[in-house]
């Protein structure tokens, strides 16, 4: 059986759906600047991920063209781009917690030690 | 034998530390112990975000300096908080010794003795050495002896009990606690952190009694998910790139 022959041209339903997708993670993401509950060092992130997608939306010619380099049907490459995005962020993620809670520790800790010594102090007569 | 580090002063200031974790039941009556045995020392508790009345019934017993951390951070965090007190106040020795009366505090001499000789930066209180009467199950027998091989392949050192939380440290040891102490499995973690960095341990046997009271952290069933973890801990430790 041979593979199937590789498409060039791009469904329309596969693009409303990266458009209306990019649109909506932009949206959400600038709204939730707006409300401080994302740090502008991430948004810029999530903002350039969505402009990728959108300008996938736009020009499908960018994913028809890199599908053809790795042979793949363009729907896949799709999937293994975004897959290959998660699992960066998602090692970047960890690497930040990790840092985070090993600062949380040593905070823990000097609270801990600073209590121990403002007894000491409180407790001394005048 | 080399002589590591001599303790300078005729009485070394000792400190002894209790790592505590929702202890209340046992943990006053170990706190008399040490007082009787080693009148000497000076007795930390860190209550490491219990949630019973463990601080409260260590407030009760005179003399003794209590750390409160603000939340659980687990036996490495806490360990470490005491060793960072201990470097802080210029202790020569700190001895961790476990708050649910596993560890007869008459031993806490010997332990300290080693260091203070100089021919040692850590002394490891062992059950498994001659004249110790511990006799653990014969799961939990194998599976510290595979542990103490596995460690004594990539470090050497030949420690046989090294899940044991009955140790003393000189400073050097406790500048290295302070610094680096592992979070998940520190005891045996310590030993291989220890050779890292050119210090010695050794080990002597002690008596250990069955817990007094409250919970072990490690479950039977979840021994061999244990072993697992902490293989790969050490195996981590020892390619470790240390600061």
């Amino acid at each position: 059986m041979s593979a199937a022959p590789l498409p060039t041209v791009f469904y329309t339903s596969h693009r409303v759906a990266l458009l209306i997708l990019s649109l909506l993670l932009m949206g959400v993401v600038l709204e939730m600047v707006r409300r401080s509950y994302l740090k502008e060092k991430y948004a810029i992130l999530w903002l350039l991920a969505s402009f990728s997608v959108l300008m996938c939306g736009v020009f499908p010619s960018i994913i028809i063209r890199f599908s053809a380099i790795f042979s793949f049907q363009y729907i896949t490459l799709v999937f293994v781009v975004s897959f290959l995005f998660l699992l960066v962020l998602v090692l970047a993620f960890s690497i930040s917690i990790s840092k985070l809670s090993e600062r949380t520790k040593q905070l823990a800790q000097e609270v801990a030690l600073l209590n121990e010594r403002l007894a000491r102090v409180d407790s001394k007569p005048e | 034998m080399q002589k590591t580090s001599e303790i300078a002063s005729s009485t070394p200031r000792v400190l002894v530390i209790v790592p505590a974790y929702n202890e209340s039941e046992t943990i006053r009556p170990v706190l008399e112990e040490v007082r009787r045995a080693a009148p000497g020392y000076d007795l930390l508790v860190v209550d490491d975000g219990s949630t019973d009345d463990t601080a409260k019934v260590v407030e009760t017993v005179a003399g003794v300096i209590l750390l409160r951390l603000p939340f659980n951070l687990g036996i490495g965090g806490c360990m470490q908080t005491g060793y960072k007190y201990a470097l802080r106040h210029d202790y020569d020795i700190a001895v961790q010794c476990d708050a649910d009366g596993q560890h007869p505090a008459e031993h806490l001499g010997a332990l300290v003795a080693r260091v203070v000789d100089g021919s040692a930066d850590a002394v490891i209180g062992s059950r498994y050495v001659a004249n110790s009467d511990y006799i653990p199950s014969l799961g939990r027998r194998l599976g510290k002896s595979l542990l103490s091989r596995w460690i004594d392949y990539w470090v050497g050192g030949g420690i046989t009990d090294t899940t044991s939380g009955f140790r003393a440290f000189n400073r050097k040891a406790m500048a290295l606690a302070a610094q680096d102490y592992p979070e998940d499995y520190p005891e045996p973690e310590m030993i291989v952190i220890l050779h890292k960095h050119g210090l010695k341990a050794v080990e002597i046997p002690v008596s250990m009694r069955p817990r007094q009271g409250g919970t072990t952290s490690i479950f039977p069933h979840r021994a061999a998910y244990y072993m697992i973890k902490v293989f790969l801990a050490v195996f981590i430790d020892v390619f470790r790139r240390y600061k």
